[in-house]
């Protein structure tokens, strides 16, 4: 009840300053709620920005997979003819030199004017040159078709679409396999520290896996070669659906284009002939393909750590 | 400077000296007393308001910002009480002025000029607080500390020997809890 003798006024204002309030309380509220959402549609606008541009990767990858296995068939195919004919020639290579060789001895007992008029038209065609350079020839292109052949070998396998063999497998043995492997490409200094975890069968093509494997411990060798203190940690663990392959090294690091780039087929940072560019984007498509996924994280100077992840499948 | 400030200031007037007091000083200062909280007005009215109220009670400027800082921090409490809530001591709670409640000033309102505030922490019940403003309103920061040493029924002395009114570049108040 109020007091009658209270100026009505002044309780009709402190009346509409408590509404006031109330009012400015109920906007607060909703203005904090406001804020709280805009937060929340920022954070899923983000993650909706990277899976775009994670399906945009993968598209690209798709389409160069389609395009790899189709120049791979349309290479292969002329390939396999010129690599043929190329050995056909050599085998008559081989026969034209003993002839060559049988003229030259044939030349000795033959009269002076007929060894004057050869000689003239073996110096006319240049035979004497040519028998030397023809199996310098030969070799420089059998070299460049060896080249050409592990190139369409690995658009083949970075377009494979089958599961290939698989089975259960043992992924420590193959990471001890992999690295006796490799053990000429680790220069001595480099240190390279095991720490496998028992692991429980995995199902999968267990020598695509070692490729992977392979691929990224080269990388690391090739990586930490001019590094103070060098060394290459290579751990396994695993958890209730997965398993992990850990591959940390002190090496180089990689620049953000680099790391931007670094599954994209044909993308090398070797000197022109000494990579093919395949290599990791094979890597990531065997991963993938076995429903796992390859995790990277470098710094300029620092280091990189790759992390492999392969489902621990129901079909066990 | 936001609306809410201009309503303490209303509420503090009429309360201790009545509602003809509050419209005197608003002819005074040729404003027409229409504030809402989240809106911002002119830094220059308020001032103009406080040196009314200053002449009406014929005190020194100082003496009324340091009193309105007690009472604005007991009205601000009031309609936010989850800051003292969570502030288990004095010291925490002014700890938190700069991050905690000025982040969720920031999430209300937009460019509301806060203040900055670094702190030192001598670990001793003794705390330096930095203040930073362009505004100058280093005295209502002091009231507003005592006025949150009451909510906390502490004992605070505050000395305060560097001042941007005296061409520093920011203010330094000791604050000695016990």
């Amino acid at each position: 009840m109020s007091d009658n003798r209270q100026d009505p006024f002044e309780i009709a204002y402190l009346r509409e300053r408590k509404i006031r309030r109330a009012a400015e309380q109920l906007l607060e509220d909703k203005t904090r709620m406001l804020h709280q959402r805009n937060l929340e549609l920022s954070k899923t606008n983000e993650q909706l920005m990277q899976q775009q541009t994670s399906m945009l990767k993968q598209e690209k990858l798709a389409t160069l997979g389609t395009l790899a296995a189709g120049v791979a068939h349309e290479i292969n195919n002329p390939l396999a003819f010129v690599t043929s004919n190329i050995s056909a020639l050599e085998a008559y290579h081989h026969a034209y030199h003993e002839l060559f060789k049988y003229v030259k001895a044939l030349r000795e007992k033959m009269s002076s004017d007929k060894v004057d008029a050869l000689d003239e038209e073996i110096k006319k065609l240049d035979l004497d040159y040519l028998d030397e350079d023809l199996p310098m020839l030969m070799n420089e292109t059998l070299e460049g078709l060896e080249r050409v052949k592990k190139i369409v070998l690995s658009l083949r396998n970075f377009a494979r679409s089958q599961e290939g063999e698989r089975a259960l497998s043992d992924l420590n043995e193959g990471i001890r396999s992999t690295l006796r492997l490799v053990q000429s490409e680790i220069k001595q200094g480099i240190e390279v520290k095991l720490k496998l975890e028992d692991l429980p069968l995995v199902r999968c093509n267990p020598s695509e896996i070692n490729q992977v494997v392979l691929n990224i411990i080269v990388n690391a060798a090739h990586a930490t070669r001019d590094r103070p203190k060098p060394y290459i940690y290579i751990s396994s663990s695993t958890d209730e659906n997965n398993v992990y392959i850990s591959i940390e090294d002190n090496g180089s690091g990689m620049s953000q284009h680099t790391m931007e780039n670094l599954f994209m087929p044909f993308f090398t940072t070797k000197p022109i002939g000494e990579g093919t560019g395949m290599g990791m984007a094979i890597a990531h498509k065997i991963i993938e393909d076995h429903g796992g996924d390859l995790q990277v994280s470098s710094n300029e100077g620092v280091g990189s750590h790759f992390t492999l992840r392969l489902p621990i499948t129901s079909d066990q | 400077m936001k609306g809410v400030i201009f309503n303490v200031l209303e509420e503090l007037v009429i309360e201790t000296s009545g509602m003809v007091a509050w419209n005197n000083i608003l002819a005074a200062a040729g404003s027409d007393g229409i504030y809402t909280s989240g809106a911002s007005y002119d830094d220059a009215e308020l001032f103009a308001l406080v040196e009314q109220v200053c002449k009406a009670l014929e005190l020194p400027a100082e003496t009324v910002v340091g009193i309105f800082g007690e009472y604005l921090f007991d009205q601000l409490d009031a309609r936010h009480p989850d800051f003292v809530a969570n502030a288990p001591d004095l010291r925490s709670f002014l700890m938190s002025v700069d991050t905690v409640i000025h982040g969720e000033v920031l999430k209300l309102y937009t460019n509301p000029n806060l203040p900055r505030f670094d702190y030192q922490n001598h670990g001793d019940g003794h705390l330096t607080m930095n203040y930073r403003s362009p505004r100058k309103l280093c005295l209502l920061a002091e009231g507003l500390i005592r006025g949150a040493a009451k909510r906390y029924d502490a004992q605070v002395s505050i000395e305060h020997k560097v001042c941007m009114h005296h061409g520093a570049d920011h203010c330094q108040l000791d604050v000695s809890i016990s």
